[in-house]
């Protein structure tokens, strides 16, 4: 009993961190109405460079989000700006921008391979004051990497929130995701927008890459994982739904640790995708979904 | 042949010269690596070609179909180990069954729009993976899960048993098999089918309309598909004698035939064939003489070369290949036919 | 027994009543008009008799056949076929092959679908323009297309919706004989439309919508002289001035 509250709480940590990725990819879609497919790869850059400060300054993970979060955030804003840019103007007018599906997919070949090649495949782990080291409750035990981990994305999920709320440029963005064209009319610069919304999408690529690396195994493909994960999860919380991606992230993560107290960690990835089909099938909206055209 | 018809006379002596110098390539090629990448390349237009029927006429985008020739390639090899069956009759047993999975997950996902039926492909397409990998044993088939199936060769094997010595028969197989299909595609093109498939891809609520049921035709068009893909899976096990999970049902090879035919050109005829000449020498030049130092460069290539295409051709490769034909060869050999006395043709 | 009987059919919209309790009746042979202001619910009352939308409540029936709520391509092979407002034409292919597919409702053939639609591009008189792509073709070119497609399927019951938008008065003027072309080959036809040059010219009968609901109905003439119908259009203060 108590290794499944145990394996719960652990779910909803993990699943906090999945859902800080999923808000980058939800924050994308609602802006852009495209879903992003390099969305994992970009995660693993993150989690290269916040790496590769780790082991250079050998400074504390947690202050590489200072570095790694502005460093992504650029990264995605240019990616944006010179690559999925001109390819989504072309596209404005035809009923499903599937182009800029096949080009994000383009762009995670080149990365993750890239990555491949220049760092090869080997899986790359970094040690810090606190990897490893376990936080006692009840007799449960936690990871500490995991709980800070957990505080973070929440905080940043919370914070996001709030800026896209009440902030000016957050209200902007809201407005073109709801209408590009009025908002355009309103004269709001749509490709800055776009800029912005597909640079803080990677931003938070960035915290969660900078939470994972003291307890996660740092590789080229980490991010493939990652990425199907979140797709499953945007689904689920509902395209352009922040609180629905958090929230989708804490039910993946359960579904993940609670099913492998029942059954072997490769069933309970078909269980995921299971779940997935079952979601797409009967509400395709999602939990907290736009009822809009998707 | 109707796909010639109405064409100038130099396309068709070319399209007869191609034809005869594919049937005698094997007589004059002795490499056997050289044979080996010609069939590889048959093999993946053969594929994308396959996939065209839905991805490019049905107007979606599936990034799973590597499911199929797993499927294709599960059956056709599980029946044979486990019962002797003639891999021949495997074959058309595992098209059909993947014809019927095919438009099982077709109900439900071809209703989705563009972004979510490719994530649905994607998940179907990994389930699926996950699910073989996981199962050891079904009933009386030895599945064995991650580590695939393996076929004994066969020396001096009867044609039953689907085992050739030396590479030619496997070539002759698979070039008739893009053939056919290359041929079946011209004539769903040319059909009510076709019409209704183009129709409702490009204004589902007009076809609608005019008495189109969208669904049905895509459905139809998505059996078609995955009964065409699993035959090729069929190949592949009887070529390579063994595959696992990863090799035949992997996302990769989804996302590659996938790449092929949206680089050549979707919802042609030979944009396929022409991705799969563009890109699989790179994949398998790259792969033989660079993995060692560069691995996994050959997929940066590719995603480059998709990138660059659909910036600026997202249509595929086909149209300025043919536009290039058209405006340059034919006028050439028209002015020589011209001077030689012929009238000239009407050319666009 | 009229070929369409629209029976006070209602569409509820979670709190907007667009179409309220309406009824119409077509005989067979008819060209019908339903005009009204803007925002009057035509358009939805057309989706409903289309097939685009299911009505809340009422029921319609067309050749004896119940046909609300069912879908546009069932109620397409039942034989009633709509134009759409904004043109829809198929743009990456011809002329022929866009009138080929409205005609590959009759027939499963490629060369019985091909003469069909050249026999309804010779009647519509675009037939010249047979391989011209359709994204190529001007806005009027586009119309005829778009009732060439309709046209290939055979309707008994041809549904125009605003046809005539877009369209310059010269324009409308043209198209005037080619639709009461359409209708005297036999084609029953509903114009919904809000140019009423067009719908005093073609039709028969009117029914006037405002606010969703029936305010009139009768012949153009009197339609027009209606003090309700003027009040609908244009305000109180224009009822006094008509005789």
């Amino acid at each position: 009993m108590l290794s499944i509250v145990e394996s719960l709480l652990n779910g909803i940590l993990m699943g906090s961190i999945y859902g800080l990725t999923a808000v980058g990819l939800t924050l994308i879609f609602g802006v852009m109405k495209v879903i992003n497919f390099a969305h994992g790869s970009i995660l693993m850059v993150g989690m290269f460079a916040a790496y590769w400060f780790v082991k250079l300054t050998g400074m504390n993970p947690y202050l590489a989000l200072v570095v790694v979060v502005p460093f992504l955030f650029c990264f995605g804003y240019m990616l944006q700006g010179y690559v999925i840019k001109p390819i989504f103007d072309a596209e404005k007018d035809v009923r499903e921008p599937i182009t800029v599906i096949i080009v994000t997919t383009g762009i995670w070949y080149v990365l993750d391979n890239l990555a491949m090649i220049l760092f090869g495949a080997e899986y790359r782990v970094v040690h810090t004051a606190i990897s490893g080291k376990m936080f006692e409750f009840h007799d449960m035990y936690f990871l500490w990497p995991k709980l800070i981990g957990a505080g973070i994305t929440l905080l940043c999920g919370v914070y996001l929130f709030w800026f896209l709320k009440h902030s000016k440029l957050g209200k902007a963005i809201r407005a073109t995701s709801l209408d590009r064209e009025a908002a355009t009319l309103m004269g709001i610069k749509q490709s800055q927008v776009y800029n912005i919304a597909f640079g803080l999408g990677s931003a938070c690529c960035g915290v969660a890459a900078c939470v994972l690396v003291p307890f996660y195994y740092v590789y080229p493909t980490v991010g493939v994982s990652f990425d199907l994960k979140a797709f499953v999860i945007v689904v689920l919380g509902g395209l352009g739904s922040i609180p629905g991606a958090i929230l989708g992230g804490i039910i993946i993560g359960i579904i993940e640790t609670v099913g492998a107290q029942f059954m072997a960690a490769t069933w309970t990835e078909l269980l995921i995708y299971a779940f997935f089909l079952a979601v797409l099938f009967v509400k395709p909206s999602g939990l907290f979904g736009l009822r809009q055209d998707y | 042949m109707k796909l010639l018809r109405g064409q100038p006379p130099i396309v068709k002596v070319l399209t007869g010269l191609l034809l005869a110098g594919l049937f005698l390539l094997p007589t004059v090629v002795s490499s056997p690596t050289l044979m080996q990448i010609l069939i590889l390349v048959i093999f993946y237009a053969y594929l994308t070609s396959s996939w065209n029927f839905v991805g490019g006429f049905a107007g979606v985008l599936p990034l799973g179909h590597a499911a199929f020739v797993g499927i294709g390639a599960y059956t056709s090899t599980l029946l044979y180990l486990t019962f002797g069956l003639s891999p021949w009759f495997g074959m058309l047993a595992g098209g059909l069954l993947a014809a019927l999975i095919g438009v099982i997950i077709g109900l439900p996902t071809l209703k989705l729009r563009g972004a979510y039926f490719a994530l649905a492909t994607i998940a179907v397409g990994e389930g699926l993976r996950v699910l073989v990998e996981n199962v050891e044993q079904v009933g009386p088939f030895a599945v064995r899960g991650p580590k695939g199936l393996l076929i004994n060769l066969v020396p001096h094997a009867p044609l039953s048993v689907f085992q050739f010595q030396g590479k030619a028969p496997y070539y002759y197989i698979i070039l008739i098999m893009l053939l056919a299909v290359l041929y079946l595609t011209q004539r769903m093109m040319n059909s009510k089918i076709g019409y209704y498939l183009a129709a409702g891809g490009e204004e589902p609520e007009a076809a609608e309309a005019l008495g189109i049921k969208v669904s049905r035709y895509k459905l139809i068009a998505m059996a078609i598909s995955c009964f065409l893909t699993a035959l090729g899976g069929t190949f592949y096990a009887q070529m390579f004698l063994y595959f696992n999970p990863k090799s035949i049902m992997g996302i990769d090879l989804s996302y590659e035939i996938a790449f092929i035919a949206l680089i050549g050109g979707r919802g042609t005829i030979l944009g396929p064939v022409l991705g799969a000449l563009l890109l699989r020498p790179v994949s398998e030049l790259t792969r033989i003489y660079l993995s060692a130092s560069l691995p996994g460069l050959h997929l940066v290539i590719y995603g480059l070369i998709l990138i660059v295409v659909m910036r600026y051709q997202p249509k595929g490769l086909v149209a300025p290949v043919k536009q290039l034909f058209e405006r340059h060869i034919i006028p050439y050999f028209d002015k020589r036919r011209a001077k030689n006395g012929a009238p000239a043709e009407e050319t666009d | 027994m009229a070929l369409l009987t629209v029976d006070t059919v209602t569409k509820r919209f979670s709190g907007l009543t667009a179409v309220s309790e309406v009824s119409l009746e077509v005989e067979e042979g008819q060209i019908v008009g339903v005009i009204g202001p803007n925002g009057a619910g035509k358009t939805t009352l057309f989706n409903c008799i289309a097939g685009a939308l299911a009505p809340t409540s009422g029921s319609i029936r067309f050749a004896g056949h119940e046909i609300a709520g069912k879908r546009p391509y069932e109620i397409c092979q039942l034989g009633v076929t709509r134009t759409f407002q904004v043109v829809k034409p198929f743009a990456g292919k011809t002329v022929l092959y866009n009138t080929m597919v409205g005609a590959f409702a009759q027939t499963n053939h490629l060369h019985e679908a091909e003469a069909k639609a050249l026999e309804v591009l010779e009647f519509l008189d675009l037939a010249k323009k047979k391989d011209i792509y359709a994204r190529s073709l001007t806005l009027p070119e586009r119309k005829k297309l778009e009732l060439a497609r309709a046209l290939a399927t055979k309707p008994k019951l041809l549904l125009l919706d605003e046809v005539m938008a877009g369209l310059r008065p010269g324009e409308v003027t043209e198209m005037l004989p080619i639709i009461r072309k359409i209708n005297q080959s036999g084609v029953t036809i509903v114009i919904v439309e809000h140019i009423m040059q067009a719908i005093m010219n073609l039709s028969e009968k009117i029914y006037v919508i405002s606010f969703g609901k029936k305010i009139a109905e009768g012949e153009p003439r009197s339609v027009v002289a209606d003090p309700e119908v003027i009040k609908a259009y244009l305000g109180d203060e224009y009822v006094a001035t008509q005789h």
